[in-house]
């Protein structure tokens, strides 16, 4: 992996978690901690959140439940980010917070469930930065260790 | 990373671990600096191409090369069916068809003056970014849409959306052949359908430009331009349609590609055989998604006529060519038929090729290279050498240098919006963010990627345009 992935920078902790942003030339990433696999998902949002707005809304009232599944975890973290971006951008719905549940059948076939709360898309309001495409699968790793779970993802903006 | 010079701006990378043929890329010295600078991270994307089954030799990647996700941004790669060649949804990228096109007029910078606050206010309001809810004043249904992904822009011109003429002046005649609307979900009908005449964020943007100098005469007339006259230039793709559509084939493709034997070094590199069902269904879906793109630009055109139209720049905006810098195409190189990725180059066919209009056919194709929006674009014209040596591709833009963070951080304590208003750039622009991100210092010099690929002979410098008025999403 090239050197210019380590320039990590921006770094947000929070109650035992992290998010680092990373620098890539044409795109934008982050790399994640968090003692659990729910906490890293959350903080997956909150660092989605970070890079489409200057000031994300942090507190709100309406409801909606994702449901999703994937053969590994990168594919469902890629897919839960990817469903975010789309009730951003495409639904007008920001979820400032989620109640999150993962399960993993077998240990490789995980599915998630969660609870979002969130606000209508104010782009002025929330300092809107710019549109997402889509979550990739370059450089993507999700793994825990001895400190919990972490996960690295590139998006393409 | 090994590689060697082969000419005064050709490098080839030699074949060597799971790299199927050799890589090959074009630099100037200064672009050779960049790349290592990156730690030839661009470089490794390549070599990582080159691994894909049924790569024809080389691997390529354009002077405006630089780091991206799977392909690296200017990779040029084709794939031969016959041999197993794979098609890359991730190669083409997130946002098919993504392309630029190019208007010309009989407008005087000076006639534009006086107007010019005007057209820049108005050209804001009739061609939004398209975040939340999309255009208010244009939307299909779900039929008319799927007739938009068959077809592409012809549609909406049979409905007063365009001229009869613009159609002549889109690559492939503005229609990918074998769409099928049926191999695209409704997340992404959901998607597109609102979004049609969206300009999007990022990199995309609408310029109004002045033609500033002339490189090469007899092109130049061919193409219709001359120094003083206004141009457009119209920077966008195929909106949440293409990036759905992506994200679900690349994901397809990564259960396929281990049935197919296909081994991947980078997960986003997810490939599937040509002569495969997959293969097959992701091409429906790409053409589909394409010709959205494809229309995206024609509605765009209209909005932006209207426009000048409404700041008393009545006169006729022309299409001089429309391009794609994101796709896979069938094409004949070296009498046989491929499958040419370019993700972030330009197709460049050079002059007698029967698919370019009769008009410049003797000149070769325009190739517009958009640079960064504080300096200058360039138009080219396709040559014998693109066809020869790069499957009949060109650089795409500038190429970024610093990372949109590195931007913003570069952009602290400045309003670069005023500091553009100094030098006669009017921007409009939806936030402050993407205007810092794509501050001209950003990006490389496009000049040095022009000399770069002039001097190789896969591009000719035709005309240079300067910026007058930047709306970006």
């Amino acid at each position: 992996m090239a050197r210019t992935w380590l320039m990590g920078f921006g770094m947000v902790l929070f109650r035992g978690a992290m998010i680092e942003m990373l620098d890539h030339t044409a795109d934008v990433g982050f790399e994640l901690r968090d003692p659990t696999l729910e906490g890293l998902f959350e903080e997956a949002r909150r660092g989605l959140l970070m890079v489409v707005f200057e000031r994300p809304p942090e507190e709100g009232g309406d409801d909606r439940e994702i449901e999703l599944s994937a053969p590994d975890l990168e594919t469902l973290l890629v897919r839960w980010l990817n469903e975010l971006t789309y009730l951003v951008q495409d639904a007008g719905f920001v979820p400032v917070a989620a109640k999150i549940r993962i399960r993993r059948r077998d240990g490789t076939t995980p599915s998630l469930e969660a609870r979002l709360s969130g606000v209508p898309l104010k782009l002025e309001e929330y300092g809107w930065q710019g549109e997402i495409k889509s979550a990739t699968f370059h450089g993507l790793d999700v793994a825990n260790d001895d400190e919990g779970w972490h996960a690295r993802v590139i998006l393409d903006v | 990373m090994n590689f060697e010079r082969i000419g005064q701006y050709k490098y080839r990378i030699p074949r060597e671990g799971k790299m199927e043929v050799d890589a090959a890329f074009y630099a100037s010295e200064r672009i050779l600096e960049d790349l290592g600078a990156e730690d030839y991270a661009s470089l490794q994307q390549l070599a990582n191409v080159a691994t894909l089954p049924g790569i024809v030799e080389p691997a390529l990647t354009m002077p405006d090369v630089h780091w991206g996700y799977g392909f690296p941004i200017g990779g040029v790669a084709a794939f031969d069916p016959q041999r197993g060649g794979v098609v890359s949804p991730g190669g083409v990228g997130f946002d098919v068809n993504c392309g630029v096109r190019l208007l010309t007029s009989e407008i005087g910078r000076g006639e534009l003056e006086g107007r010019k606050s005007g057209l820049a206010d108005a050209l804001y309001e009739a061609v939004p970014s398209g975040m939340g809810k999309g255009r208010k004043d244009f939307r299909l249904s779900r039929k008319e849409l799927s007739e938009v992904l068959v077809e592409g822009p012809a549609p909406l011109v049979e409905r007063g959306y365009g001229d009869p003429e613009d159609l002549g002046r889109i690559e492939s005649g503005g229609r990918l052949a074998g769409a099928d609307p049926g191999a695209v979900s409704e997340r992404a009908y959901e998607r597109g359908i609102p979004q049609l005449g969206t300009l999007g964020s990022g990199n995309h943007f609408l310029e109004v430009q002045y033609v500033d100098e002339i490189y090469d005469e007899e092109a130049a007339r061919a193409f219709g331009l001359s120094v003083g006259r206004i141009t457009v230039l119209i920077h966008s793709g195929s909106r949440g349609l293409g990036h759905q559509v992506c994200q679900e084939y690349v994901e397809r493709f990564l259960e396929a590609a281990p049935r197919y034997g296909i081994e991947l070094v980078d997960r986003q590199l997810a490939a599937a055989p040509i002569e495969s069902p997959e293969g097959d269904e992701y091409l429906k879906a790409m053409a589909s998604a394409a010709n959205f793109a494809f229309a995206n630009r024609q509605l765009i055109t209209h909005f932006t006529r209207r426009a000048f139209a409404s700041a008393g720049l009545g006169q006729s905006l022309a299409v001089l060519y429309d391009l794609a810098h994101n796709n896979a195409k069938f094409e004949e190189h070296d009498g046989r038929r491929v499958l040419v990725h370019r993700k972030g180059a330009t197709r460049a066919f050079g002059p007698e090729e029967e698919e370019l209009p009769a008009e410049f056919r003797f000149v070769g194709q325009p190739v517009l290279v958009p640079g960064d929006m504080g300096r200058y674009s360039f138009v080219l014209a396709g040559t014998e050498g693109a066809m020869r040596e790069t499957f009949g591709s060109s650089a795409h833009g500038a190429g970024r240098k610093m990372s949109r963070r590195q931007a913003k951080k570069a952009a602290r304590g400045r309003n670069l919006v005023r500091e553009m208003e100094e030098r006669g750039i009017l921007v409009r622009a939806a936030g402050r963010a993407t205007v810092d991100e794509e501050m001209s210092e950003a990006y490389k010099d496009a000049a040095d990627v022009i000399a770069t690929t002039h001097g190789a002979g896969i591009g000719r410098k035709v005309a240079r345009l300067r910026p007058l008025i930047v709306v970006k999403g």
